[in-house]
């Protein structure tokens, strides 16, 4: 007891000391405007992030025992039915500045449908995988690695999501010991997002890809395709140079970077060769023309989304001003009514694949 | 150097008009400036033109791009005059169902859009019907006079 | 001059793999009798409806994305019949089309390519009509196509006919009347051997680098066999990996195939394949 108490006051000296110096730093500073200035991150982690994967050592656990861990996981995760959804219909409903959590899924690949119109578009495949809530941290909790200043109105809380359950013997104790709460079995991907309090959900809630509605929009948050140290004309589509007609040695170069003078100097953002690549992007305002529900695959417009196929992307309510619904998201995630749905849902726009072939009359 | 068959070959590319066989340069798909273009209606200069082995040549493509595409308007060097025409038919590669043709196809026209033939001897492309009415403005030329002298849509 | 035959054979060279063609060669032993059945359909399968199976770059796949192409395209197909047809074959294709005074177009030409796997399967059909070349592409499961009509099932000696651009205006002219050519009960479908001639360059195209089998003598100067022979890669038929990578393998084609043709005959598509060749056959030619 005498021990705990002694921790949680050391953690608190430590905050106030911590805020005591963050306050010192901003006041100190030689900056103009210093009241707009945000002070640096702190270099420090997130909560969750702890050591991930145990070191795999043969411990010689015989046939029998590997059994017995088996079943002791099924016993724990599967044939435990935490009923924890019922109390989840909240009396708000969504208005525009309500933020709705977002959800993890994987990009599966690409394909083409068609409009009524008999138009071609591409579409992206994204398959919402099995979202659970593990935490939330309300606003006042949350400490953010970045720390604004002034007041904040519309504070969020943040939501800790995972996805992807794995075998709970692949983790270390200190990762499993994340998912104690929620009672789901550890995940393999975790993420935060950012919610409006009125918006949290209890932990263990499953988020499926009905949390979405076909023919809204959405962004997408993906980490880009690695490429590697590039040149400017595959990082930043540079022209390059002649071929021929006495170019010796500059092909592919970039060329100037500057002017003389007063401005004799590389100016901050000039495009050079760098590393391609590997940083994350988000591509915004993208349509939902289809939802299929058997599988938690939701279509979505465009070629484009940042990532490999087989890559986790973030999906969340677009942000984009134009592109809000004009009818209420369900709230705070969908709750399943009991009755069957069909097991795709598309947008009125969207000629099905099982409707008869499309006949133009004189008026269109 | 030379073995009999090739200079037979030759000989038998001079007798023709030069620019039937071979090319100065590469085919160029895309209509740009200097590309050269096939007349298919039946207007005396455009016929003459292709008789003499003289096609005429793209000197300017009334749109923003500079590339012609299937509909655009084009001005053309044909015989020491310069004439406007509409591309009726295009090497390059289109959209599916859309037809792509063997060579790149005009029509002349004059100022207020109406054919000098009487007849296109080709199949157009029924897209054209839609793009020629979208370019006709009330007060401007009407293009659509070109439908009315095509002989077969595809 | 060399006389036609060495010259052509010098000039050889590997041909890019089809992904069904690969497959073909059958392993020495048999295995048991309904397996063997099972697999020689599976060869007949990908003959005839090949966009059924996947692209096979490894990076490409997922399973429930491929599960969701063959549902959507085994629901196009119970709307449309989309016949057995190859490269070479003649079809009429109808489709919707609002720039036409009646919205509806009919295009009769032979097929010189056929690409693209799930959903993104093409073909693109040739013909010429008033002395002029005219190409479509038509997608295969494009909603607005109303009908393919077959009129003469046939195969070619090639895997792409690019090459009739550059050869005589009749071999790629065809009637646009041209009436159904049905063949006898259970016979295979014919190969046309039939060898083209090409127009003298300058081409679309460096044909001698392409080894072609339906084609007539180049007439070209030895220098272009000797270049060709040059480029040519003849060691990337026993490159075992480089065929792996491109094939599906064959246990997941029996797979696809299996789970095709139950949804196809639920449907009723396959049956019409069948009574498509039961017909005797009048001679009509264009």
């Amino acid at each position: 007891m005498a021990l705990a108490l002694t921790t949680t006051f050391t953690k608190s000296t430590v905050k106030f000391l911590e805020e005591r110096l963050l306050l010192l730093t901003i006041s100190c500073g030689p900056v103009r405007n210093k009241s707009k200035q945000n002070p640096k991150p702190r270099l420090r982690n997130p909560t969750w992030f702890t050591q991930k994967h145990r070191v795999s050592s043969d411990d010689n656990v015989t046939l029998e025992n590997k059994e017995f861990l088996k079943e002791v996981v099924q016993d724990r995760y599967f044939n435990v039915d935490n009923e924890i959804s019922k109390d989840l219909a909240s009396n708000v409903i969504w208005r525009p500045g309500l933020q709705r959590t977002g959800v993890m899924a994987r990009k599966i690949g690409i394909y083409p449908m068609w409009l009524k119109t008999g138009k071609k578009i591409s579409t992206t495949l994204l398959q919402v995988l099995d979202n659970h809530v593990i935490k939330y941290y309300p606003p006042e909790d949350y400490d953010p690695q970045v720390k604004r200043v002034g007041r904040i109105y519309n504070r969020k809380g943040c939501l800790l999501l995972g996805a992807e359950g794995a075998d709970p013997s692949t983790f270390t104790r200190e990762y499993c010991g994340l998912f104690k709460d929620s009672g789901v079995i550890p995940k393999r991907h975790l993420a935060r997002f950012f919610v409006s309090p009125d918006a949290v959900l209890p932990a263990g809630t499953l988020i499926s890809a009905l949390h979405f509605q076909a023919g809204n929009y959405v962004d997408v948050r993906g980490l880009t395709i690695d490429r590697g140290f590039q040149g400017v004309m595959k990082r930043h589509g540079f022209k390059g140079m002649p071929a021929s007609h006495g170019v010796t040695k500059t092909h592919r170069r970039g060329g100037n970077i500057g002017g003389g003078g007063e401005k004799g100097r590389v100016w901050p953002g000039t495009k050079m060769p760098g590393h391609m690549g590997n940083r994350y992007r988000i591509l915004r305002g993208l349509k939902i023309w289809r939802i299929n529900t058997k599988y938690n695959v939701l279509f979505v417009s465009g070629q484009n989304i940042p990532g490999a196929t087989n890559s986790i992307v973030y999906i969340y309510d677009t942000k984009l001003p134009a592109r809000k619904p004009a009818e209420p998201l369900p709230f705070p995630t969908y709750i399943g009514t009991g009755e069957e749905l069909s097991e795709n849902i598309f947008d009125k726009e969207i000629h099905e694949f099982s409707e008869p072939t499309i006949v133009y009359s004189d008026k269109n | 150097m030379f073995n009999k068959s090739a200079l037979l070959r030759i000989s038998s590319l001079l007798s023709q008009p030069a620019s039937k066989n071979f090319h100065l340069s590469s085919t160029c798909n895309e209509i740009r400036k200097l590309a050269r273009l096939r007349v298919v209606d039946n207007s005396e200069i455009g016929k003459r033109a292709m008789a003499e082995g003289k096609p005429p040549r793209c000197i300017h493509v009334y749109n923003k791009t500079e590339v012609g595409l299937i509909g655009d308007r084009v001005l053309v060097a044909i015989k020491g005059e310069k004439k406007k025409a509409i591309l009726v038919g295009l090497k390059q590669n289109q959209k599916p169902k859309v037809p792509k043709f063997d060579s790149n196809n005009i029509v002349l026209i004059d100022d207020s859009g109406t054919p000098l033939g009487t007849r296109i001897h080709v199949p157009i492309p029924t897209i054209l019907r839609t793009i020629l009415k979208e370019r006709t403005h009330a007060k401007g030329a009407d293009y659509t006079k070109l439908l009315g002298i095509a002989s077969k849509f595809v | 001059m060399l006389s036609t035959t060495p010259r052509l054979a010098l000039s050889r060279q590997l041909k890019n793999f089809r992904r069904f063609a690969t497959a073909t060669t059958t392993p020495a032993e048999q295995p048991v009798k309904d397996k063997s059945d099972t697999r020689k359909n599976v060869l007949e399968y990908r003959q005839i409806y090949p966009e059924f199976l996947p692209d096979p770059k490894i990076e490409f796949r997922n399973p429930i994305r491929e599960k969701l192409e063959r549902s959507d395209m085994i629901a196009r197909r119970a709307n449309v019949d989309i016949p057995e047809f190859y490269v070479g074959s003649v079809l009429a294709v109808t489709s919707a089309d609002r720039h036409s005074p009646g919205k509806l177009h009919r295009f009769v030409g032979i097929c010189i390519k056929r690409e693209g796997c799930g959903l993104r399967a093409n073909f693109l059909l040739r013909n010429v009509i008033d002395h002029q070349g005219v190409e479509i592409l038509y997608d295969m499961y494009d909603p607005t196509i109303k009908g393919i009509e077959v009129l003469r099932l046939e195969k070619r000696l090639d895997n792409e006919l690019l090459y009739l651009r550059d050869a005589l205006p009749e071999y790629s002219t065809f009637d646009s009347n041209m009436e159904i050519e049905i063949l006898p009960e259970g016979a295979p479908v014919p190969v046309n051997e039939i060898k083209v001639k090409l127009k003298p360059r300058p081409w679309l195209d460096r044909w001698e680098r392409k080894n072609l089998k339906g084609v007539q003598d180049l007439e070209l100067p030895q220098r272009f066999y000797d270049r060709a022979k040059e480029l040519e890669t003849p060691w990337e038929k026993y490159d075992l990996m480089k065929q792996y990578m491109r094939t599906v393998p064959e246990e997941e084609q029996v797979e696809i195939f299996s789970e095709v043709q139950t949804h196809l005959h639920r449907s009723g598509a396959a049956q019409k394949l069948k009574r498509k060749r039961t017909f005797v056959k009048p001679t009509k030619l264009a």
